[in-house]
């Protein structure tokens, strides 16, 4: 699946390059450990369509988070390029890495990190507040948001009266309701029972297929990858396999 | 900048007791500022006011010898009336001993037309009587040697020529006042009857400028204006405002070491919270705002508890005073028995812009740390 783009018509490469809204060439991450160097990522090729409900699987330090970062323009690579959406991750400013993030991309942690102190409705409103919109719009888009993960009559509640279930639902909410390219999800099924996670995954799928949504998570989590369409194994810091398992219209709960 | 003052707003109100612990220990501070300078101002016009009225006038033809804090220089300071001095009232001033309940006590002997109408010292008494040598006194003076309205008692004096001479004084009122500079060992009589006990005819120690005196050169006087006149007494009361200031800046450092400490382990306890803004777009620098808002936020959570709790206070005090302790009545400064604080428009807005920059300030130097922070790290809740 590496380089599967690499066609030879001109036309199709053009074509396809339009399509990738994630492309990372030869991407490696080094972190700075005692008196030496830890390479987190070694020689990372990868892109990324629009669409794609993928996942970076592999074990504890194997480079899934640090790639999410990365992408996340959260971290830049040490070497190589990262591009998302058509922009250098490495050479942005803090301004425009946050301009990004801000419009383009949406988080979901394994901890779901809410804001203790403001209600649902303005934790999912928070991502809004940083670009212009109306009062009347920012409320239109949150209602619809926690329509989509079902806690709209709950919306004036706070994140400490919510069940871990609730609580990365509100996450996804507050995700996706500026609409991003990209929603980047790192372990969002950890702290879950079976059933919560099976809910959440199924609520991730019906976003990516109404609003064509790139989703790419960081897991290990065998309930997660049942629903992935793309499986991208990393060991030590590369990747070891990339595999496209199922399309769209399979992923369970579809 | 709304959407920081919002936020902060909403994290400040949601920190709860944290905040509004902080907002007491400034609003205290808040208070006891504008109290302490409220105080000193109402001091400063009241002495002001009460110097002016008692004893400086719009201001005095001073004989070039005298100097009010050296009473060697009483003897030979004084020379004859300028002619010409209208709307001036002249003072004699010369020492004397008198004897009140076998006691001997030095006291400086100030001659007065019971005329004048320019300071307040009540003379009507010298010439509304038929008693032969009438005094009155200050009621610091008459606590101090014991006297009464009516006492009597021997005064001795040394006229002109340096010859000895005594008389049986009576005292025909003490007069209430808070200027110690007219009352502490001194004894007011009719002018004329210094001039003629001392056979100091027409002349004068000083004499004190009424309303419409212009000031004119004579030889051996100098005029000194009122503001020359008050110099003492404002560096004294500046003095104290310099010396009350470090009570203030005190409270105040303890004050914003609590917002400091605050928000030094916000921005520890919070990192992850603070990873998360800038995961949602924020970017750093609008973090560090919203910071250093929070901490500027607690002055005016301050101003507003200061308020509550202030106003009430400060009208309490402007409407009855503060009581003076008789020792720092007796110091020899201008203090009354009771002073009302005046809280201007001023020291209120001059204290309030103080706080908040402080505040801002102590809460900007932890914040600046948020502009190096790694948010992968700060997620992680990894920063040390």
């Amino acid at each position: 699946m590496q380089d599967r783009d690499s066609g030879s018509c001109w036309f199709t490469i053009i074509k396809m390059e339009k399509e990738y809204i994630i492309e990372l060439k030869n991407v490696v991450k080094r972190f700075p450990v005692g008196d030496g160097l830890f390479t987190a990522l070694n020689q990372i090729d990868l892109r990324f369509e629009k669409g794609e409900f993928s996942g970076l699987v592999g074990p504890s330090g194997s480079g899934k988070t640090t790639l999410l970062n990365i992408i996340g323009s959260l971290d830049s690579p040490t070497e190589g390029n990262a591009l998302v959406l058509g922009k250098d991750i490495s050479k942005l400013t803090h301004k425009e890495s946050a301009l990004l993030r801000n419009h383009h991309i949406g988080f979901i942690f394994q901890v779901v990190n809410l804001l203790p102190v403001y209600t649902i409705f303005e934790n999912v409103e928070f991502a809004l507040l940083l670009q212009k919109y109306t009062a009347s719009e920012r409320k239109k888009a949150v209602m619809e948001a926690l329509e989509w993960v079902g806690l709209e009559k709950i919306a004036d509640k706070k994140p400490d009266k919510l069940s871990g279930g609730e609580g990365q639902r509100v996450a996804i909410a507050r995700a996706m309701v500026k609409r991003p390219e990209i929603l980047l999800a790192d372990e969002p099924t950890a702290n879950l029972d079976a059933a919560n996670a099976h809910a959440i995954l199924q609520t991730m799928v019906k976003l990516n297929q109404e609003l064509n949504t790139t989703f790419i998570f960081s897991t290990h989590d065998e309930k997660v990858m049942k629903y992935l369409n793309r499986i991208i194994h990393l060991r030590d810091g590369k990747v070891e396999s990339d595999d496209l398992i199922k399309s769209k219209e399979n992923v369970p709960g579809t | 900048m709304f959407l920081a003052l919002k936020l902060a707003f909403r994290n400040l109100i949601g920190a709860g007791l944290r905040t509004w612990l902080n907002a007491i220990v400034l609003s205290f501070a808040f208070v006891m500022i504008i109290f302490f300078n409220g105080f000193l101002d109402g001091w400063k016009h009241q002495a002001v006011n009460d110097s002016i009225e008692w004893e400086f006038g719009d201001g005095q033809l001073i004989h070039k010898k005298y100097d009010p804090y050296d009473p060697f220089s009483f003897q030979d300071s004084h020379d004859k009336i300028p002619d010409t001095s209208r709307f001036l009232s002249p003072v004699l001033v010369r020492q004397a001993t008198i004897y009140p309940n076998n006691r001997m006590v030095s006291v400086v002997m100030k001659g007065i037309s019971p005329d004048q109408s320019i300071v307040k010292i009540p003379v009507e008494f010298l010439k509304n009587t038929k008693v032969d040598f009438p005094v009155i006194i200050g009621k610091r003076m008459a606590k101090s040697n014991k006297l009464k309205k009516g006492d009597q008692m021997l005064l001795r004096w040394r006229d002109k020529n340096g010859t000895f001479d005594a008389a049986n004084i009576t005292v025909v009122e003490v007069f209430d006042n808070d200027i110690a500079s007219v009352d502490n060992g001194q004894l007011w009589m009719d002018i004329n009857k210094l001039w003629q006990i001392t056979g100091l005819d027409r002349h004068a120690t000083y004499l004190v400028a009424g309303n419409h005196y212009l000031p004119e050169k004579y030889n051996n006087w100098t005029f000194k204006s009122q503001e020359e006149l008050l110099e003492f007494l404002l560096e004294i009361i500046g003095m104290e405002k310099i010396s009350s200031s470090i009570l203030y800046m005190l409270l105040l450092a303890i004050a914003l070491l609590a917002i400091f400490d605050t928000q030094v382990l916000s921005i520890f306890r919070r990192q992850k919270e603070i990873g998360t803004y800038i995961a949602m777009g924020m970017t750093r620098f609008k973090v560090m705002i919203l910071f250093t808002v929070e901490g500027a936020m607690y002055s005016f959570f301050a101003m507003i508890l200061g308020t509550l709790y202030g106003i009430p206070l400060f009208r309490y005090f402007t409407r009855i005073g503060l009581s003076i302790p008789e020792a720092s009545q007796n110091a020899g400064v201008t203090v009354a028995d009771v002073i009302y604080p005046i809280y201007t428009l001023k020291l209120i807005l001059t204290t309030i812009l103080i706080i908040i920059i402080s505040a801002t300030l102590v809460s900007f130097i932890p914040a600046r740390k948020i502009s190096k922070m790694d948010p992968v790290a700060a997620l992680k809740g990894k920063l040390q």
